[in-house]
């Protein structure tokens, strides 16, 4: 096809098109010619006017398209300036106010595809005319059409239920939002259940936070799953559908009551396995509550432990002494449900540090060492030692060393700052110091302190006498003899000297990784992770709850290391992100749908089985295409041997008139 | 009692020196000490150090050449490398001895009788001259150049080593001297021109 006669015309009557080539400040002028590309534009085949303008997205430069549509009668707009991600939507919504449908528009992008990317003006500057003249011979077959419509599925899915978690879901349900909280381990709570007082106006943990666990557990609006994955979803924002595995808990959730009598009746006298929420510090028996709180409160069993299950020849006299509600099922298995879902919210929180990957600590080797998770458990009234603080070998501790940043700030392990350390490990200070009188040195690399009361906080901490040393301890060791105390050797390098102080007891301030599985759960929602495995939030200022899959929010440690009130806050704003995107009650798609031409369908069916999102129905010896599940991939178009299959958007005719422009001059 | 000036000014700074130091590991990785002090901390002779291995680097960071290269710090280097399994920013800290050891050599600030210096000298001297080590010579020319009063002690064990024939007073060499010098030459010109990495 020939440029001379393009210009006689097309199916769509004889366009008239204007051109608009922006200079976005210098971004785009400072590499190409602007007045040369209008100039090129100008001689065009169908083009009425083309104009340069320094700022075509700013209101200004909206006006002038708006007043030429009018003025001049243009019925087909292109605009090249930056990326369409940026301001399609800009110039579609200015070409609609100016009475022209907004798909009677073509954008090119000159910033990102020329300006930004070449150095040479008279290349840049070719590059962006063959663009254009790319742009305006295809706009010139584009048709009217409408975007779709796709209503909201109000319900959302929360995963992880942690305090980020917890948060979320009832800000969601107090909305009057069905919310399904799926929670992996027996009860919802996470880390936050396990600590003993929080920083820096130490208020008890379990105070703040039971009562919030407790709503969850009675609110109409919130279904919790819990010893339950998510380990599919599919679908699009707005519509997704998860499918959740449910672990077997060897007992019947809504007939158990949380009498705890089985647990008293247990054929163990004592437990012996070492029990999970206290990490080990305490056992507990094969029918167990992970906690007094536990929500739900219901039991479980842990078939490993359990005769029963070992042998089947236990007298089961957890069955006997529940023989009223009779909740206990040992024939459970795994099962699967379904649900559907508009949006997800993601938080799935962190995994604390291993410390036995620093064998100079000598984490698990030395008796003395503990890790500060497992010191919170120690401190806590509902711990192992209901609050006792007392070392393995049953004495207290009189003199504590806290070592910083374990498995922070280290490219050996993990090189970000875990960002909470500093901050627990002055609450630990204070809290052995109030509960045994210790002498306590806190060996610090920078005492991160920036948050409300933080800094205060640690200067009450220093006035009660705390022992502050800057140096990392670069071995701890057993003191020589069997003293049963070890040594922490450590420069002060305040004082430029190398020091030996020998302790009691060590506790290793262990940063924050993601969870081990962060990576399964990144593809299974279709999301991305930095370099250090945290999840990406789709901005790290203007977007940080959203991710780059719409309708996917994150809330909490999943997303990076932060304390509780910045993981509440950011709960928060995960559930207003998802209430803003279900009270605008429909969002708005591409209409770049695919569609059957029904004369020429043969009714192969080639398509149906290839269709990706199973958008392919067949009726009446005709494929037919439901446009709202219809994502726009092009696969059935392509693979549709009749050619019955047509894109709006990406018509043949609109591509091969792109590739004849770009080519011109080849 | 001797006083040492505890005060530095800008004078005392060598800019080249400092931007000699920072080449010597690529991406500049020895700025980004967080002075944490693990590599002092794991020093087994950081007792004896009038600087430490973290202090060391700092003053060379910052161009203090005179105190860099006057320390006792790089000639007590056992070189044992604790300090750089232990680093967590990963800085080679005992390549960086080596170079700060050579670097003081090549420029005379290397104490004249320290014996190791001395000794490290008198090793590669013999090495590129005669292409093998006669131990008998190198330990007689350390004990003359670093002062032999404290040697006298150990004439027993010398004794006893040369009866044993543990050491010999052959002057052992290769042949073909020449050619290994010319290989050694290129090599020290080579390594001038790389980092310790």
């Amino acid at each position: 096809m020939t440029e001379a006669n393009l210009s006689a015309g097309n199916g769509n009557g004889s366009p008239r098109i204007g051109v608009y080539v922006c200079h976005c400040g210098t971004n785009i002028s400072a590499t190409i010619d602007v007045v040369a590309a209008r100039d090129v534009a100008e001689n065009l085949p169908g083009v009425v006017l083309s104009r340069e303008y320094k700022y075509m997205c700013s209101d200004p430069g909206q006006e002038i398209i708006k007043d030429d549509i009018r003025e001049l009668g243009l019925d087909r707009i292109v605009v090249a300036s930056c990326s369409p991600c940026l301001h399609e939507e800009t110039f579609r919504n200015a070409i609609a106010d100016g009475g022209l449908n907004p798909y009677f528009f073509q954008m090119v992008n000159i910033r990102e595809h020329a300006s930004w990317v070449h150095k040479d003006i008279k290349a840049a500057t070719a590059k962006a005319n063959d663009l254009i003249r790319a742009a305006v011979r295809r706009v010139r077959f584009h048709r009217p059409l409408e975007a779709r419509r796709v209503p909201i599925d109000p319900r959302v899915l929360v995963v992880g239920g942690g305090i980020a978690g917890i948060h979320s879901a009832l800000t969601l349900a107090d909305a009057g939002k069905k919310v399904y909280l799926v929670e992996r381990e027996p009860s919802i709570g996470g880390h936050m259940a396990m600590f003993d007082k929080t920083f820096p106006t130490l208020d008890c943990a379990a105070c703040i936070l039971t009562p919030k666990m407790t709503q969850v557990r009675a609110h109409p609006n919130i279904e919790v799953m819990t010893m339950s994955e998510v380990v599919e979803i599919d679908g699009f924002v707005g519509n997704y559908r998860a499918k959740i595995k449910h672990k077997p808990r060897y007992i019947l959730e809504d007939a158990c009551v949380g009498c705890l009598e089985c647990i008293d009746v247990c054929v163990f006298r004592n437990g012996k396995t070492p029990d999970e929420f206290n990490l080990g510090l305490s056992k507990r028996k094969p029918i167990y509550i992970p906690f007094p709180q536990a929500v739900p409160q219901v039991v479980l069993i842990d078939p490993e432990g359990c005769i029963e299950f070992r042998t089947g020849r236990c007298k089961k006299t957890c069955v006997e002494v529940c023989a009223e509600r009779n909740a206990i099922d040992f024939t459970q298995e795994e099962t699967f449900s379904e649900v559907e879902i508009g949006s997800v919210i993601i938080s799935t929180g962190f995994k604390a540090f291993d410390a036995r990957r620093l064998p100079q600590y000598g984490y698990g080797r030395l008796d003395p060492v503990y890790t500060a998770l497992e010191v919170e458990r120690l401190v806590n009234a509902s711990g192992p030692t209901e609050g006792e603080i007392v070392l393995r070998d049953g004495s207290k501790p009189k003199k504590v060393g806290i070592i910083h940043c374990i498995g922070s700030r280290d490219k050996n392990t993990n090189v970000h700052c875990s960002r909470v350390c500093c901050m627990y490990s002055l609450k630990l200070a204070h809290l052995v110091k109030e509960k045994t009188d210790a002498e306590i040195y806190e060996f610090f690399i920078d005492m991160r302190t920036g948050g409300k009361g933080f800094e205060e906080f640690m200067l009450r901490v220093k006035e009660e006498g705390v022992t502050m040393i800057r140096g990392k301890v670069a071995e701890v060791y057993p003191e020589a003899g069997n003293t049963g105390r070890v040594v922490l050797q450590a420069e002060d390098t305040f004082l430029g000297m190398v020091r030996k102080i020998p302790v009691d007891m060590v506790i290793l301030a262990t940063g924050i990784e993601p969870q081990a599985d962060a990576e399964d759960v990144r593809r299974t929602f279709n999301i991305s992770c930095s370099t250090g495995g945290f999840f990406t939030e789709r901005h790290p200022k203007l977007a940080p709850v959203s991710t780059f899959t719409d309708g996917v929010f994150l809330a909490g440690a999943c997303q990076a290391p932060k304390d509780i009130p910045d993981t509440v806050a950011q709960a928060g704003a995960a559930a207003a992100e998802a209430l803003a995107l279900i009270d605008a009650g429909h969002i708005e798609l591409e209409p770049n749908t695919a569609f059957v031409v029904e004369e020429e369908c043969s009714g192969c069916k080639t398509c149906v089985g290839l269709c990706p999102f199973s958008a392919i129905g067949y009726d009446e010896g005709k494929a037919s295409i439901n446009e709202v599940l219809c994502k726009g991939c092009g696969t059935c178009v392509a693979a549709c041997p009749s050619g019955s299959i047509r894109q709006n958007l990406f018509e043949d005719e609109e591509i091969f008139e792109e590739i004849v422009g770009v080519m011109a001059n080849v | 009692m001797t006083t040492e000036p505890m005060i530095r000014s800008e004078s005392d700074r060598d800019p080249e020196f400092a931007a000699w130091f920072t080449s010597l590991v690529e991406e500049e990785k020895l700025r980004e000490c967080i002075h944490c002090g693990v590599c002092s901390g794991n020093c087994p002779l950081a007792s004896h150090m009038d600087l430490g291995p973290r202090k060391l680097m700092a003053l060379s960071r910052q161009g203090f050449a005179e105190d860099v290269l006057g320390s006792n710090t790089i000639w007590l280097c056992t070189s044992c490398y604790a300090c750089t399994t232990a680093c967590p920013q990963q800085i080679p800290v005992t390549e960086v001895m080596y170079a700060l050891k050579r670097r003081a050599i090549e420029t005379g600030k290397a104490p004249s009788r320290h014996p190791v210096p001395v000794m490290a000298k008198g090793f590669t001297k013999m090495v590129h001259k005669r292409g093998r080590l006669t131990e008998a010579y190198l330990i007689a020319g350390l004990a003359l150049k670093s002062g032999i009063t404290r040697y006298i002690g150990m004439v027993g064990v010398g004794i006893n080593a040369l009866r044993t024939g543990r050491v010999s007073l052959k002057l052992d060499s290769i042949e073909k001297r020449d050619e290994l010098s010319r290989l050694l030459d290129a090599v020290d010109d080579h390594s001038k021109e790389v980092s310790v990495r």
